[in-house]
C-alpha cells in the first residue's frame, strides 16, 4: 500500500541568516532555482511514496549512509562515519541536514533513500523524549511561542534561528565547534550584525559557547541510554485513541484516532470526532513513529491537509495537529489508548454560577459518576461511553468560585474554573506574529488566530484562569507611529466573530506612505460582554514580512 | 583618442535606429567632465552624465551582483567593483566597459575568502587592497582562518594574486588610504595599517573608545564614499550618560561621525545629533562642513556645531547612499529600487529622479567623479 513518510515542513530554503545577508530579502537566480527544486521535492514527498518495507529500512539506511555519506564523510572505528556518527537530532533535524547537503553540497538523494536515511538516523541517534522536552514548540510549529533561553545564548546563538533549534540537538564539544566554523564560514556576515559587531565573537562562540553547549547538550546522557534500553515496540500503539483537543476560532473537539499497523514503525490513521457544536471532525492518512515515540501524521481532515507532530509515551499522545499549508491553523492534540484509564479534559473547562451548563469529560477507560464539586449539582447523564462521559449540571449561585478538580470514579481530572464573574480578559496569544502574502508570490499570508481568556478572582482575592470565552474582535493602533501610517488601514483585516485575522497582500504597497508594504503593528482586542458591561482584552501583533526562509525547525 | 571617440560616435548613431535608449558601452568619458557611478542588480555599472542628470551609459559586469561596492581609480580611468557575492574584485576601465583588472580573493581551491567591504586604492592607483575573511572548506568541516590583508597590483590583470598579504584583525569592513600612504581600516577600532610591512596599530579606539559617560558606540556602515574633501567618514551611534552612573533609562541616544581627513590624516569625533531617527549613510556638505546630511526614511539636515536637525525631506521611498555632486550644489540619493532622487541640499526640495535600467541598487556606493 502506498504509504506517506514526510515530516511536517516545507524543506529548508537556505537560513535566516542568509537572508539578513541579502539585504532587500529579493531571491537570488540560484536560491530561486533551489526553491524551486526543494518545492519540487516536498511536493513530491507529501503526495505519495512507496516506501520499502520498513523491518529492511535499518539495513537499507546503513547502505545508503555509505553509498551517499562516504567520499565526503570519512570512515571511522566500528562502523562510523566522521560528523554524522557524533550528533543526535530529532526526525525533523536530521532532514534539515540532510537537504543542507543537498541545496549547499551537492548531495544527489531520491526521495525514497532521503526518507529511509532520516528513519534511519532518527532511530539511531535521535533524542530521548525528556532531551526534547521544553524546545518541542518548535516541531509543533507553534510560531508565536516567545523563547525564554539566557541572554548570552540567546544573543549567540537565538539571534537568527530559534533557540530550540540549538537545543533539539546533541553533539561533543567538538562537533559544536564545527557548527560555529560552518556558521561563520558560510555567513561571514553574521559577526557583523547588531549582537556580534559589539564583541569578539568568534572568540567568545569558540571558547565561551562551545564547551556550554557541549555541556548543556552533550552527546552521551543516561536519558539517552536508558530510552534506547527502554524504547517501546511501535506496535503497541496500534488501537483506538481517544483525543481532545481545542482549535482557536472553532472550539473544542473531541474523539477517537485509530491507528492500525499497516509496516514497521507505520500507521494507518483514522480520526473520527466532532466539535462541541456537533460538526464533524474526521478524517484519515498515515503516521510513522520515529525513535519510539516521534509520531508524524499525514492526514486529510475535512478535505483539509493536517500533519500531526505528537510524542507516544506513557500510554499518551500529545502535541499539535496542524495545516499543511498554514501550519498557523491547528490545535493542541491530546490522545488516550483504549485500555488505560485516564481522564483528558473537560469541555468546556468553566462554569459560571447560577446557571445550567453541559459538560464533556473525555478520556479512556471512563466509569463511574462525576463529581464537580461542592455546588455542582449533576442533574442528567446524557451520554456514558468508554471514552466520554457528557452531563447535565447546575451550578449553584453561591457554588464557590476558583480552580476545583472533576472526579470521575477513582480518576481525579482536569480542572473545572467555576466563577461568578469575569475580573480580567487576556489576549491569547499575547504577542503574535501575522505575515503578508500571496499576491503572486511564493509566500501564503500567515494569519493571526486569537482566543479570549477570561481569568477571575478567588476568596482569596487570587486570580485564576476561567478559560477561553467568546469574544467581539477588533484591532487598533499599537501607538502613534502606527496610526500615522494607517497600520489598521493596510496591514489587513479582523474578523470580528472567530478573532481570525487575515494579513494584507505582500510586496510595496504604491497607496501606502513611501510605498511600504502592508506591514503593521497593531493592538488586538477582545471584547467580552457580562452583564451588559464590556470587559476588554490586548493583545499586540506585529503583522511583518514573509518568511522567505521556512524550515521545518524554525 | 580622437579616432576611438569618433568611432564611439559612430557606433551611438548607428545604433540610435534601432536601440536609441542604449549608449554604447565604450562610448568615451569626456576630459574633466563630472560623472556619478553606481552599481544595480543584475549586474550593471551605470555612468550618469551630472550636468544632465541623465544615464551616460550602462557596463555589463560579469558574475554575480552583490554587493556591488565600488570605488573609481585615482585617475578616475577605471570603477573597482566588489562582486559576486563578496568574493571577487574587478577593475572595469570605464571608457571601453573592459574589465581589465580581476582578483579572485580565495587563494586556494578549498578555500571561500569573502571581503566584507574591505577594499582600497593607493593614491598613486598602482595598488589595490583588500582585507579578506577565509573559510578553509574541508572534505567534511569548514575552519574559520584569520583575515588577511592582500596586496595586488593593479595592473595584475584578469588573474591577480596578491603581492604580498599580512594578518588582519577580524571584523573589519570598510578602509581607505591616505595621500601618505597609511591605510586606515575600521574594525572594532579603526587601525592604521602599514601596506608594507604589515604592522598595524589602533588609529582611533572605537569599540574600546574610552569617552567618558558614553556607552561603546555601535557601527555599521559600508558605504566607502569619496569624497572631494578626501574625507573618509563613518557614522556611529551611542549612548550618553547622564553621569557615572551611566543608567541606560535617562542615557540620551547620540548620532556622530568618525572622520579621517586623507589629506591631513587628522581623526576627527563628534556627536552631531539626537538619534530620533535612522540614517543608512551621511555625509557633510563639501560647501559647508558643519552641515550633516543624513538618509533613510528621511533626508535630514542638521548643524554639527549645534547638534540641531535644520530641516527634513520627506521621501517616496527608502534611500540608503547619499552623494554630493563635486561643488556640493546637488545631493543625490541612491540605494533601493533602481531611481536615485536629487535633492536641493540647501532647500531640501526634489529637484529631479534619475531612472536606472535593471533593478535594485541595494547597498550600492554612488561615487561622483570629475574623469
Amino acid at each position: 500500500m502506498a504509504r506517506n513518510v514526510y515530516l511536517p515542513y516545507q524543506m529548508p530554503r537556505g537560513t535566516v541568516a542568509q537572508h539578513k545577508n541579502n539585504y532587500r530579502g529579493g531571491p537570488t537566480p540560484m536560491t530561486t532555482r533551489l526553491r524551486q527544486r526543494v518545492s519540487t521535492l516536498a511536493l513530491s514527498m507529501a503526495i505519495c511514496a512507496v516506501l520499502q518495507s520498513q523491518a529492511q529500512a535499518a539495513e537499507d539506511g546503513e547502505a545508503i549512509l555509505k553509498a551517499k555519506c562516504v567520499g565526503c564523510h570519512i570512515p571511522e572505528e566500528g562502523q562510523a562515519l566522521s560528523r554524522i556518527s557524533h550528533q543526535r537530532k530529532t526526525p525533523e533535524g536530521w532532514l534539515m541536514s540532510i537537504a543542507r547537503m543537498q541545496v549547499m553540497h551537492g548531495l544527489k538523494i531520491e526521495d525514497d533513500d532521503r526518507r529511509t536515511l532520516v528513519k534511519y538516523l532518527a532511530d539511531k541517534q535521535g533524542l530521548a523524549p525528556n532531551e526534547a522536552d521544553g524546545a518541542r514548540y518548535a516541531l509543533e510549529r507553534r510560531l508565536n511561542n516567545v523563547e525564554d533561553f539566557d541572554e548570552k545564548f540567546t544573543q549567540m546563538c537565538a539571534r537568527c534561528h530559534s533557540g530550540a533549534r540549538v537545543a533539539l540537538q546533541r553533539r561533543p564539544a567538538k562537533e559544536w565547534e564545527h557548527l560555529v566554523n560552518f556558521h561563520l564560514g558560510q555567513w561571514p556576515s553574521l559577526e557583523y550584525q547588531a549582537q556580534s559587531r559589539d564583541r569578539d565573537w568568534l572568540d567568545i562562540a569558540l571558547k565561551e559557547m562551545v564547551p556550554e553547549l557541549a555541556n548543556r547538550y552533550p552527546l552521551d546522557s543516561k536519558a539517552w541510554t536508558d530510552w534506547q534500553q527502554q524504547r517501546p515496540d511501535a506496535a503497541k500503539l496500534a488501537g483506538e485513541w481517544s483525543f481532545s483537543g481545542h482549535v482557536p476560532s472553532k472550539g473544542d473537539v473531541r474523539g477517537v484516532m485509530t491507528a492500525t499497523v499497516s509496516d514497521k514503525d507505520a500507521f494507518d490513521v483514522s480520526l473520527k470526532g466532532e466539535y462541541a457544536d456537533g460538526t464533524p471532525f474526521n478524517g484519515s492518512g498515515s503516521a510513522i513513529l520515529f525513535n519510539g515515540y516521534e509520531w508524524r501524521g499525514n492526514l486529510e481532515v475535512e478535505g483539509v491537509a493536517m500533519r500531526q507532530v505528537l510524542a507516544a509515551t506513557a500510554g499518551e499522545i500529545r502535541g499539535r495537529m496542524f495545516e499543511t499549508e498554514h501550519d498557523e491553523r491547528g490545535l493542541d492534540f491530546v490522545a488516550a489508548k483504549q485500555g488505560t484509564v485516564r481522564l483528558l479534559a473537560v469541555q468546556p473547562e468553566y462554569l459560571k454560577a447560577g446557571s445550567e451548563a453541559e459538560l464533556t469529560l473525555v478520556g479512556s477507560g471512563l466509569s463511574g459518576k462525576p463529581s464537580f464539586g461542592e455546588g455542582v449539582e449533576v442533574l442528567t447523564v446524557l451520554e456514558q461511553t468508554s471514552e466520554r462521559v457528557r452531563v447535565k449540571v447546575k451550578t449553584a449561585s453561591d457554588a464557590p468560585v476558583g480552580i476545583r478538580m472533576v472526579n470521575l470514579g477513582a480518576l481525579k481530572g482536569p480542572n473545572l474554573a467555576v466563577y461568578q464573574q469575569i475580573s480580567e480578559v487576556k489576549v491569547v496569544p499575547e504577542y503574535s506574529v501575522a505575515r503578508v502574502g500571496g499576491n503572486g508570490g511564493s509566500t501564503p499570508k500567515v494569519q493571526g488566530r486569537f482566543e479570549a481568556e477570561a481569568w477571575g478572582k478567588d476568596l482569596a482575592g487570587k486570580a485564576y484562569r476561567i478559560g477561553l470565552v467568546p469574544a467581539k474582535w477588533s484591532v487598533e493602533p499599537f501607538d502613534e507611529r502606527a496610526a500615522e501610517d494607517q497600520d489598521v488601514k493596510f496591514a489587513g483585516v479582523m474578523s470580528a466573530e472567530d478573532g481570525v485575522f487575515t494579513p494584507g497582500a505582500a510586496g510595496p504597497n504604491p497607496e501606502r506612505k513611501m510605498s511600504t508594504n502592508n506591514a503593521g503593528n497593531l493592538k488586538v482586542i477582545a471584547a467580552v460582554q457580562q452583564d451588559g458591561q464590556t470587559l476588554k482584552g490586548e493583545g499586540q501583533m506585529i503583522v511583518t514580512v514573509q518568511r522567505w526562509n521556512n524550515p521545518p525547525i524554525p | 583618442m580622437l579616432f576611438k571617440r569618433s568611432v564611439a560616435l559612430l557606433a551611438v548613431l548607428a545604433s540610435v535606429h534601432s536601440m536609441a535608449a542604449l549608449a554604447a558601452s565604450d562610448k568615451l568619458l569626456d576630459k574633466d567632465h563630472e560623472y556619478m557611478a553606481v552599481t544595480n542588480y543584475p549586474n550593471n555599472l551605470h555612468i550618469i552624465d551630472t550636468s544632465t542628470d541623465t544615464l551616460f551609459k550602462t557596463c555589463a559586469m560579469p558574475d554575480d551582483f552583490g554587493p556591488g561596492m565600488l570605488l573609481i581609480s585615482p585617475d578616475k580611468s577605471r570603477a573597482y567593483v566588489l562582486n559576486n557575492h563578496y568574493a571577487d574584485i574587478y577593475g572595469v576601465e570605464l571608457d571601453s566597459c573592459n574589465v581589465v583588472f580581476h582578483a579572485k580573493l580565495a587563494q586556494r581551491s578549498n578555500e571561500s575568502a569573502r571581503a566584507m567591504f574591505s577594499m582600497a586604492v593607493s593614491p598613486d592607483g598602482k595598488e589595490l587592497y583588500s582585507v579578506v575573511n577565509p573559510t578553509e572548506k574541508n572534505q567534511d568541516h569548514y575552519v574559520v582562518g584569520s583575515p588577511r590583508l592582500q596586496v595586488y597590483s593593479t595592473a595584475a590583470g584578469l588573474d591577480a594574486k596578491p603581492l604580498r598579504s599580512y594578518p588582519a584583525p577580524r571584523q573589519t569592513y570598510l578602509m581607505q588610504m591616505a595621500d601618505d600612504g597609511t591605510l586606515f581600516i575600521a574594525g572594532a577600532d579603526i587601525y592604521k595599517f602599514d601596506v608594507n610591512t604589515g604592522k598595524y596599530d589602533v588609529a582611533l579606539p572605537v569599540r574600546n573608545w574610552k569617552l567618558p559617560n558614553y556607552s561603546a558606540p555601535d557601527v555599521l556602515y559600508f558605504w566607502p564614499h569619496q569624497t572631494k574633501n578626501r574625507d573618509f567618514s563613518i557614522l556611529y551611534t551611542t549612548a550618553k550618560f547622564q553621569d557615572e552612573k551611566q543608567d541606560m533609562a535617562t542615557a540620551e541616544y547620540k548620532y556622530g561621525y568618525f572622520n579621517i581627513n586623507l589629506k591631513t590624516n587628522k581623526i576627527e569625533q563628534a556627536d552631531f545629533a539626537s538619534l530620533t531617527e535612522l540614517y543608512f549613510t551621511g555625509l557633510r556638505s563639501p560647501k559647508d562642513p558643519n552641515l550633516m546630511f543624513g538618509v533613510l526614511n528621511r533626508l535630514a539636515k542638521y548643524d554639527i556645531r549645534e547638534q540641531k536637525l535644520l530641516q527634513a525631506a520627506e521621501l517616496d521611498h527608502t534611500y540608503y547612499c547619499v552623494a554630493f555632486n563635486t561643488e556640493g550644489s546637488k545631493l543625490y540619493l541612491a540605494g533601493t529600487f533602481n531611481e536615485i532622487a536629487i535633492f536641493d541640499p540647501d532647500s531640501l526640495k526634489q529637484i529631479g529622479k534619475i531612472k536606472l535600467p535593471g533593478g535594485d541598487m541595494a547597498i550600492s556606493t554612488t561615487q561622483v567623479f570629475i574623469r
